[in-house]
């Protein structure tokens, strides 16, 4: 949950705040305010804080001039500003927050009217004043709640709220609950905030609220756990009993960084991108997965987990695989370390991608196709999950992506930890930090998102970028943008955000990339992106594509067409000259060599 | 008493046939409902059907496939049962995956299940330990059993919490497989039977998985207290459609 502090007035006291990295900070142009801000300039804040200008009832003009002098990124509007008068603030770059204030009861309607207007709602305790009353108001209205726009809960939020926010946190009152806002209860006078309080405050969401890991029932937030049918349970509870213990082993450990070093090739570079860096003026750094053996990052997962299968005594491994490169990472552990490898692959996803199905048989794997449903990815994964079904002892299933039933996403996710795990010493190396300014990540799955994010996911000055593919344009009808047109529901064993019918019938995504083409998300990425830690981008296949064919011309780099959607951001996206931006380049180009003749008529 | 209490107390050996709502045709529902009771069947499998469905194998795979294509939709299942106990008075059990309960609101699905007299639920991909901390409460207001599943890799420790769970019967899968995918049984699984018996559980059990005929109906009956046939009626009804019902049925228990 983010958190915005309000009401700042004070030039020393608004710089002090700014250290504490809060999500907003408030001002309020209100003469009639004990907070008017009245000073000619905001000082100088990070700018990943979002300066927040507060109106009542303001003059459209004057809206428009604080926005432009004190660089607003998001206006809070606290009088009867009707949806007409928040439209024209529409198209600013600056996000709209709509306040509604509450006192026993609320009609939840009026809401209706400000859909597609506004970002946001607040809703508020009602008093005397507009704002700054000091009053909580009764949250269970909110199980009312009847939209899907997120809303930042605010109205005498203290200290001794703690516990109630975090039993809200648990209700379906929350569901749609972004942000907190505090303002009086933190105050040694009007406007003058106290920066001990705001501390333990943020210190106690952070600790309490703000853990993205998974949780002991393996769950990310309100996503995760194990969904499975009662014939995997065994399997799946063999592993969650044993995976924390079995990475743990000082053998294991030993045996999985040797074979990464000598057999995989890491540490992969992270390398300064010199020219790409000029044209966006700004600091590129990517992180050369694409170097890795089998040309991607996909093998450092199926390394740590055939290990751990060893370890379980499995002798047959099954793996799903969309666009072949998972399938290769498995036909290629199994072939080292001479294991029988079956790799489902839908019918259709057999006939585009010839060359890593010919991969694949050379290394020794038995690829069965796919041919229910769409005969692609997710059916794929269907059959591997109904082999596991029917070979319940001898068998480990190799998941390919931060997905499934709870242990395999934290599974997942600690084996590609070792992608920011070295930008960490690597980028200390380099500028003489470890933190990033941001990290930025394609996602399907989600598997070298994960990786990317992992060290950095309680690191708040670090910002974490998601791409998703748009397919042909997010309301195309041909996309695979889920954290926009996914709802929560159940795929393959787990609860996260989906593409899917009103009736909850899965449905098929569009990518040119077949490694992002599917149409769910990690339970981790829905996570982040429900709390809001990370920014959901998402990228279209002409985007992507021009963006693959500017790295390979920029910095001589083909990268996978993956790759190339997080690469598009650039155009997007403007970061300041002294910003260190951390891409991770997942896989190499050479796989999609005949996606790029064709589209490219080269 | 819930119908499916009551049908379980009879001294007989019951049969119980799964169908895929909206297969072979949309409007299918309520006939094959009524002809499998008239036909002596104890009880009644509704297939809710799923894009994605993991347990199953190919025939109710495509069953499932077709029936949407139909243009079955969980309202239309309720619309078309809307009046379905004022014809028939056997126990129905809608069968169906998670997410498209879960997308219609769990409660809001309950409910209606009452309201049209539906009298339990089989939910494969709903672990018992979720149903128990987050739902068993309301499908216990709305006067719902839910069956759960064992298999034969299900330790004895969890067959006991399952059983403390149900309030029905118990799903007992014959091996380890999806849906439609065995014939027969061998040693292993009448060994496995016979382990399950003697645990003098709460909840009768009732074998599925594999059951396909007279034979297999007969072997499974004497170990337990029903057997539940899907696979190889969704085979006969894709083979010669839906009025010949009652020979299905007669070559089972004849």
């Amino acid at each position: 949950m983010k958190l915005k502090v309000c009401g700042m007035k004070y030039q020393d006291n608004i710089q002090e705040v700014a250290t504490l990295q809060p999500d907003y900070l408030g001002f309020i142009f209100y003469e009639q305010s004990a907070r008017h801000f009245d000073a000619h300039r905001i000082p100088e804040i990070s700018n990943t804080i979002k300066k927040t200008g507060v109106f009542v009832d303001a003059d459209l003009d004057f809206v428009i001039k604080k926005i432009s002098k004190h660089n607003l990124k998001a206006v809070q509007l606290h009088g009867n500003e009707a949806p007409e008068y928040c439209k024209q603030l529409r198209g600013k770059n600056i996000e709209i927050i709509k306040v509604f204030s509450i006192k026993n009861e609320f009609d939840f309607s009026v809401l209706k009217l400000y859909d597609d207007i506004v970002d946001y709602f607040l809703f508020d305790t009602k008093g005397k004043l507009p704002g700054g009353n000091g009053y909580v108001f009764d949250w269970t209205i909110l199980n009312n709640y009847p939209s899907t726009i997120p809303f930042f809960l605010s109205g005498g939020i203290g200290l001794s709220q703690i516990d109630d926010i975090n039993k809200f946190q648990k209700s379906e009152a929350s569901k749609y609950c972004y942000a907190l806002d505090v303002n009086s209860k933190f105050e040694i006078e009007p406007g003058l905030k106290n920066i001990e309080d705001l501390k333990k405050f943020k210190n106690n969401l952070t600790s309490k609220i703000m853990n993205y890991n998974v949780n002991e029932k393996g769950y990310y937030g309100e996503f995760g756990g194990a969904f499975i049918p009662e014939m995997l349970y065994p399997n799946v509870e063999e592993l969650r009993q044993n995976y924390l213990k079995i990475m743990a082993e000082p053998d294991f450990k030993k045996e999985f960084n040797q074979l990464l070093k000598d057999y995989v090739g890491r540490p992969s570079p992270l390398y300064f991108a010199k020219r790409l860096s000029e044209k966006y003026n700004t600091k590129i750094y990517l992180k050369r997965e694409d170097l890795n053996h089998t040309g991607a990052h996909k093998i450092n997962n199926t390394i740590g987990q055939i290990l751990m299968a060893q370890r379980l005594g499995k002798t047959r491994i099954i793996a799903e695989t969309g666009a072949g490169q998972h399938g290769v990472a498995t036909a290629t552990v199994c072939a080292l370390m001479g294991l029988e490898c079956i790799v489902y692959m839908g019918e259709i996803d057999i006939a585009r991608q010839a060359p890593n199905v010919a991969r694949m048989k050379m290394l020794g794997a038995r690829v069965v196709p796919a041919l229910s449903g769409s005969r692609t990815l997710k059916d794929a994964t269907n059959e591997a999950i109904r082999d596991w079904i029917n070979n319940p002892v001898d068998t480990h299933y190799i998941i390919g992506s931060a997905i499934g039933p709870h242990p395999y996403p934290d599974m997942v996710t600690r084996f590609q930890a070792i992608v920011s795990e070295e930008i960490k010493w690597q980028l200390k190396e380099h500028e003489g930090r470890e933190n990033p300014d941001y990290v930025v990540a394609c996602i399907g799955g989600g598997s070298n998102a994960a990786g990317t994010y992992y060290h950095y996911l309680h690191e708040p000055d670090v910002g974490i970028i998601a791409v998703e593919a748009a397919g042909l344009g997010i309301e195309s009808g041909e996309s695979a943008a889920t954290s926009v047109l996914g709802k929560e529901g159940i795929i393959h064993g787990c609860k996260t955000l989906l593409m899917q019918t009103n009736d909850g019938q899965i449905t098929e995504p569009y990518s040119i990339s077949a490694g992002l083409d599917y149409p769910g998300v990690g339970p981790m990425h829905a996570h982040l992106a429900k709390t809001g830690r990370a920014e959901f981008m998402s990228i279209t296949d002409n985007d992507a594509m021009d963006a693959g064919l500017e790295l390979s011309k920029l910095e001589g780099i083909i990268p996978a067409i993956e790759t190339s959607h997080a690469l598009a951001i650039f155009k997007y996206k403007t970061f300041r000259p002294e910003d260190v931006v951390v891409l991770n380049l997942s896989g190499r180009g050479d796989k999609d060599l005949q996606n790029y003749i064709d589209y490219f008529k080269i | 008493m819930n119908r499916i209490n009551q049908k379980l107390k009879e001294d007989k050996k019951l049969l119980s046939i799964y169908f895929t709502a909206g297969y072979p045709n949309i409007d299918d529902t309520t006939s094959i409902i009524q002809d499998l009771e008239k036909n002596g069947v104890d009880m009644i499998e509704i297939g809710l059907p799923f894009s994605d469905p993991l347990a199953d194998g190919p025939t109710i795979q495509d069953s499932s496939t077709k029936a949407l294509k139909n243009g079955m939709t969980t309202d239309v299942l309720f619309t078309q049962l809307k009046d379905i106990r004022k014809t028939v008075n056997i126990p129905l059990i809608i069968m169906g995956y998670f997410n498209p309960m879960f997308q219609y609101g769990i409660e809001a699905f309950c409910k209606k299940c009452q309201e049209i007299g539906i009298d339990g639920l089989i939910i494969p991909d709903l672990p018992v330990d979720v149903y128990h901390e987050e739902y068993q409460a309301i499908f216990e207001k709305y006067g719902l059993i839910n069956v759960f599943l064992i298999t034969p890799q299900t330790s004895d420790d969890r067959i006991r919490y399952i059983d403390s769970i149900s309030n029905g019967f118990i799903y007992m899968v014959s091996s380890a497989s999806t849906t439609g995918t065995q014939s027969g049984f061998g040693n292993e699984q009448t060994s496995y039977f016979k382990r399950i018996g003697k645990m003098n559980l709460n909840n009768p059990q009732i074998i599925g998985f594999g059951i396909s005929n007279n034979q297999t109906f007969t072997q499974a009956t004497q170990y337990a207290k029903g057997a539940i046939i899907g696979s190889a009626f969704v085979k006969h009804v894709t083979n010669e459609g839906i009025d010949t019902i009652g020979k299905f049925v007669d070559s089972i228990c004849n």
